[in-house]
């Protein structure tokens, strides 16, 4: 462990001894720390501006499918080059640097230690070695939109031979610098996932048994696992298309004997076990925020945690769904239809754990409860569209349409944001000590689920009436320019306008709240986790007063022997005795 | 010192915190030396698969996999002081290589469907078949023994 890691003024088990604190500049205290909320906060800023670009990106090619040809005020005209480099940007951020570093590196840095009751991670400098990996690959990437050729623009699933020729992508140098970036991320998470699994074997807090962990913790450390488990493939195949594409080799490139359809297997090997990497963590925070808001026990602790790793498992079995009209051999197309399907069940089974824990209790409709609750809300939207594209026989006609879109976007806005903005507004007092205005927080909330259900609506209905995703300029194809299917294009895209527009709302509450807003008290939600019990913000070494033992699990509340709806971890003593 | 060194003690049903800094008495393992057998077996696996020989291709295309990941495993990951979780490691990994085989090969050996046709892959293919079946001559085996270049 470090030298800053040492530096809280408390003795603990690890031998640090209280040496206090010293004053750190600039630079250690937040470029180089090892501390793991500082950490957590590199990553989670990193992951907001890597947003804003994801979000300026699907401004700009939007802008052109609504108003085609258009000057786009801030960008200019787009062109068919610039589109395929912004629909493959935007997806590759929002995936690759917002989804996975807010709810994974960011919120697991910030929320393991504390919440399992230690001080840190127990790698600590290889924690801030997976940061500045994860910042190069992000500033790799930005610097492939200056290359000659200009950014990728071969989709953020890089299929070959598009992606493995520079005479088909036209980005000889930008598809070669979205490799090594994609490359250098995963890397960055594989530290990350080792130090997420070790720490939480290894550190938790005296007392703190297996089924006595937080919810979104062994939610991250599924996650963790499934990333390890699904992503060498992938770094092979990379290594394989980077080879193709600068060494000439033919891996992918039917030309020279091999199989474009290799890359889809190596691909989604990954790709689809990632939709879980990304959406357990999700659940863990909902889970959180429900039962801190609903003040009841999370029904089913065990289930959730049994359904979370069935999911994992049934994740790898999935794969080949993306790939119905690939060509490949129909028989595999009816195993991976029935697995399909079944990976339904587990997550619909935590979706209504979830309503089972809602039921009867006194629901308090904070914002990040109404977060919470919309992620339950719009996520089965996601889920039950997803049945159609499970099914090999509907998937052939909804494949590439925009109801693939629509429905990725169903799950994957809920992940990426929706949770994402859940968390931030239910740990924002813990982490700057400060409350979120609640007007604004609101005001926020409303205008992005409304809008947001403008936006994807709209593109259901397109994708039922045949409205292919890989369009640049509908005016050339008159089929697909019926009245009302443009309406439908400048409705979805006014709605992201808006959309758009309320994020700066978000951005001023954070701010404002930051420096002007109500200062937090230790335990403003009366929670029971950890994490609560440390001071708001918590210091370096997270617990000056020691670190604490645990005597229940992480959901105690409404206890019929206790006078506090809420009986915290840390508490010792039966329900009569120890009255908070 | 490295970050390992610094880890806590085994966690024993979470009361990990009070036992201190473990171990410390266990000699270190010379990383170099298992970087150079990686690197070897690594040679070998690229070089097996040129004898063109199946059963020698197999092997040393997985097999060696198998010992290269029980050496990562067990040295790089430091679970050899927990001997049953390298199994579980190994038979998880094996497990996950056999479907992700299992799921690709009937798909990506298939060079053919109704209505398309890999004309390349096949070509290639048939040269590979043509030339294994010389080897296959040439050692007294059959010829749908040579492996299938793809």
């Amino acid at each position: 462990m470090s030298a800053e890691a040492h530096a809280h003024g408390h003795a603990d088990g690890h031998g640090h001894h209280g040496h206090g604190h010293h004053d750190e500049g600039f630079i250690k205290k937040y470029l180089w720390s090892t501390d793991h909320k500082m950490i957590g906060f590199q990553y989670m800023f990193t992951g907001m501006a890597m947003a804003l670009l994801g979000g300026f990106t699907v401004y700009a090619f939007r802008m052109q499918l609504a108003f085609p040809g258009i000057s786009v005020p801030g960008y200019g005209r787009v062109t068919a080059t610039d589109y395929n480099a912004l629909v493959t940007t935007h997806g590759s951020v929002m995936i690759f640097w917002v989804a996975m570093p807010v709810l994974i590196a960011a919120l697991g840095n910030y929320l393991i230690p504390l919440m399992i009751g230690c001080d840190d991670m127990v790698f600590p400098r290889l924690n801030r070695l997976s940061y500045q990996i994860f910042l190069i690959s992000a500033i790799v990437l930005i610097a492939s939109f200056y290359v000659d050729g200009g950014a990728f623009g071969g989709a953020w699933t890089s299929y070959p031979p598009l992606s493995a020729k520079a005479e088909f992508s036209l980005t000889p140098k930008g598809s070669t610098l979205w490799l090594l970036a994609v490359a250098l991320e995963f890397v960055a998470f594989l530290l990350g996932g080792i130090n997420f699994v070790t720490t939480v074997m290894n550190s938790r807090a005296p007392g703190m048994k297996m089924f006595d962990v937080p919810i979104v913790v062994w939610m991250i450390i599924i996650a963790s696992i499934l990333f390890m488990a699904s992503v060498g493939p992938l770094v092979a195949g990379a290594v394989m298309l980077l080879f193709d594409q600068q060494l000439g080799t033919g891996f992918f490139d039917p030309a020279k004997g091999g199989d474009p359809v290799l890359w889809q297997h190596l691909f989604w090997f990954f790709g689809h076990p990632e939709v879980y990497v990304v959406l357990l963590p999700a659940m863990g925070i909902v889970a959180e925020i429900i039962t801190v808001f609903s003040r009841k026990k999370l029904f089913a602790y065990k289930t959730v945690l049994y359904t979370a790793i069935g999911t994992g498992v049934l994740s790898f079995f999935v794969w080949a769904h993306h790939q119905f009209i690939a060509g490949i051999d129909p028989r595999m197309a009816n195993i991976f239809s029935v697995t399909t399907l079944l990976i339904s069940i587990p997550v619909a089974e935590m979706c209504f754990v979830y309503i089972a824990t809602l039921y009867g209790g006194s629901i308090r409709l904070t914002t990040p409860m109404l977060w919470a609750l919309a992620f339950i809300g719009e996520f089965l939207l996601g889920g039950v569209t997803g049945i159609f594209l499970g099914a090999s026989g509907a998937d052939i006609y909804f494949h590439d349409t925009y109801f693939v879109i629509a429905h990725f976007h169903y799950t994957f806005f809920p992940i990426a944001f929706i949770a994402v903005f859940a968390a931030v507004t239910y740990w924002f007092p813990k982490m700057f000590g400060k409350h979120m205005n609640d007007t604004l927080g609101k005001m926020h909330f409303w205008g992005t689920i409304i809008s947001f259900n403008f936006i994807f609506i709209p593109l259901f209905v397109l994708g039922a009436r045949g409205d292919h995703r890989r369009i640049y300029d509908y005016r050339h194809f008159p089929d697909l320019m019926k009245p009302g299917m443009q309406d439908l294009r400048i409705l979805a895209t006014v709605a992201l306008l808006v959309l758009l527009a309320f994020q700066v709302v978000f951005l001023a509450n954070f701010i404002y709240s930051l420096f002007k807003g109500r200062k937090a008290e230790a335990n403003p939600w009366n929670a029971n986790t950890l994490e609560w019990h440390a001071p708001s913000p918590p210091p370096h070494g997270n617990f000056p007063e020691g670190l604490p033992t645990v005597h229940r699990g992480p959901y105690e509340y409404s206890h019929p022997d206790r006078q506090d709806d809420f009986w915290p971890q840390h508490l010792a003593g039966d329900a009569r005795s120890a009255q908070s | 010192m490295s970050d390992t060194a610094h880890a806590p003690a085994t966690a024993d049903h979470g009361a990990g915190h009070g036992a201190g800094h473990g171990g410390g008495g266990h000699a270190h393992t010379n990383y170099v030396k298992i970087w150079g057998i990686l690197l070897a077996l690594l040679v070998v696996s690229v070089l097996g698969p040129m004898l063109e020989i199946r059963v020698v291709t197999l092997i040393t295309a997985f097999g060696i996999a198998v010992v290269k990941a029980y050496i990562v495993v067990k040295y790089f990951m430091h679970i050899g002081i927990e001997k049953k979780y390298v199994g579980y490691l190994l038979a998880t990994m094996i497990a996950l290589m056999v479907l992700m085989v299992g799921g690709i090969s009937p798909d990506v050996l298939k060079h053919d469907g109704a209505r398309w046709e890999n004309v390349a892959a096949k070509k290639v293919v048939t040269e590979g078949q043509a030339k294994g079946a010389d080897h296959g001559d040439a050692h007294g085996k059959t010829p749908e023994a040579a492996p299938a270049a793809h």
